[in-house]
């Protein structure tokens, strides 16, 4: 923290820097003068934004998790496979790189990146605590990584798109494809409406408005 | 002006130009930088701008062989699966084609978008925006066109649709006979080129030279750093 004097931060002055083009412009001013975006000090309703986002995530990850992902129909009948229920297989089968590149993607960033904005929302309103440099790296991971859990639904693309063998094999998507889309979506938005000055606010013990 | 001094080749409107850094809101003086050059926060150290090198030109020829290559990917077959005496073939619009006809129009949709909306986007954007500002020009629209970018940029997924692809190859590998088509090299190609072309330039750059160039107007010449 050397070198900062209070004063210094530019919520303080009523500056906002534009979430679009990075001016820093009077809050006053409405609309930033270089892109027409709108200005606010922070982004409007931050913490309720991640919030609601989060639980919606949380709440979708529960079917997309339960449900079918992919049907295969073929001579032998049907079959039904979930996220989990592909992942098993393909471990069986000795697939582990297909096993581990799934479960990652689907399972384990999914939850990690859920528990890492809970984690970075409470530090923001001073329930939790952490090292600055911890919580910026969370952060920075949380927007990489997220977009990469996709890389499931895509497969079920994929896979519907090639295995179209009339009655020998066909993959069409389940009902837990659409939902793991939602759960992605959800959580870039989540992370996306998280505004990382937050955590400096609270380290400094000021309340900036969110409106 | 630029041609005196090569390393200082970001305009800026308001030499004095200020910033705050997106992570903490410290607010510090914005220099500009030589080539090569990085700003970090004085307070928290994060990366505030960057100067890249021929930065423009850069973003230019990434974007224009990314149009090429999304042409050909669009124009040839990823690959060809022969089984059970059955043909079929997989692209970007076939993948989603295969998910309408499944009954997940949603799906089906978002596929589109994140494969094909989202990167043509940003393809044509980025050429629609940076070849006149090589030459200190801004098309009408160009500011909207810079918005739309940046709002599509983290839902061009085709790097991700790569990673599926090589998955699902894993998984069919033993079922079928599988061959390759230059649809797939251009996929390839295309999300090395987009990965250039968006980090090629800095975003607080871009705006800056956009600025610059709308302020002189169409039929003027560009002055960086007016005073
Ligand atoms: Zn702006
Ligand atoms: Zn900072």
């Amino acid at each position: 923290m050397s070198g900062v004097t209070p004063g210094a931060f530019a919520a303080d002055r009523g500056l906002a820097s534009c979430h679009c083009c990075g001016k820093l412009s009077p809050v006053e001013l409405g609309r930033c003068p270089r892109c027409a975006t709108p200005l606010h000090l922070r982004k409007p309703h931050s913490l309720t934004r991640t919030w609601a986002l989060l639980v919606a995530a949380a709440v979708f990850y529960i079917p997309a998790m339960s449900l079918p992902v992919m049907r295969i129909s073929g001579i032998g009948g049907g079959e039904e496979s979930t996220i989990l229920s592909g992942v098993v297989t393909f471990w069986q089968t000795g697939s582990y790189p297909v096993a581990i590149i799934i479960f990652t993607a689907s399972v384990l960033i999914p939850i990690l990146k859920v528990i890492a904005l809970v984690w970075l929302c409470l530090a923001a309103s001073g329930r939790a605590s952490g090292s600055s440099r911890s919580l910026a790296l969370t952060y920075h991971i949380t927007e990489l990584v997220g977009r990469w859990s996709m890389v499931d639904v895509f497969v079920v693309a994929i896979l519907a798109c090639l295995v179209q063998l009339g009655s020998v094999m066909t993959i069409t998507p389940g009902p837990a494809a659409l939902s793991f889309a939602a759960v992605v979506i959800l959580t870039m938005f989540s992370a996306m409406s998280f505004d990382p000055r937050l955590l400096w606010d609270q380290r400094r013990n000021v309340r900036i408005p969110t409106h | 002006m630029k041609r005196h001094h090569p390393g200082l080749s970001w305009p800026r409107a308001d030499p004095d130009e200020r910033t705050a850094c997106h992570f903490c809101d410290a607010v510090q003086p914005a220099p500009r930088l030589r080539e090569g050059e990085v700003a970090r926060c004085g307070n928290c150290d994060e990366v505030l701008y960057q100067n890249r090198p021929r930065s423009l030109s850069r973003a230019t020829g990434f974007a224009l062989a990314a149009v090429v290559f999304t042409i050909l990917a669009h124009s040839f077959p990823f690959l060809t699966m022969q089984a059970a005496s059955e043909r079929t073939e997989l692209g970007l619009v076939a993948a989603a084609e295969a998910l309408f006809a499944d009954g997940d129009p949603l799906l089906a949709l978002l596929s589109v978008l994140f494969t094909i909306v989202a990167p043509t986007l940003l393809t044509a954007g980025l050429l629609y925006l940076v070849m006149p500002l090589i030459y200190g020009r801004a098309l009408p629209g160009a500011t909207a066109i810079a918005r739309l970018i940046q709002r599509s940029e983290p839902w061009s997924m085709l790097e991700v649709f790569l990673l599926g692809f090589i998955v699902s190859l894993l998984k069919l590998g033993h079922l079928a006979e599988i061959e390759f088509h230059i649809g797939l090299w251009a996929l390839v190609a295309l999300v090395v080129c987009l990965a250039g072309a968006m980090g090629g330039i800095d975003r607080r750059e871009l705006w800056d030279r956009l600025e610059i160039a709308r302020m002189s107007g169409p039929d003027t010449k560009p002055e960086p750093a007016a005073e």
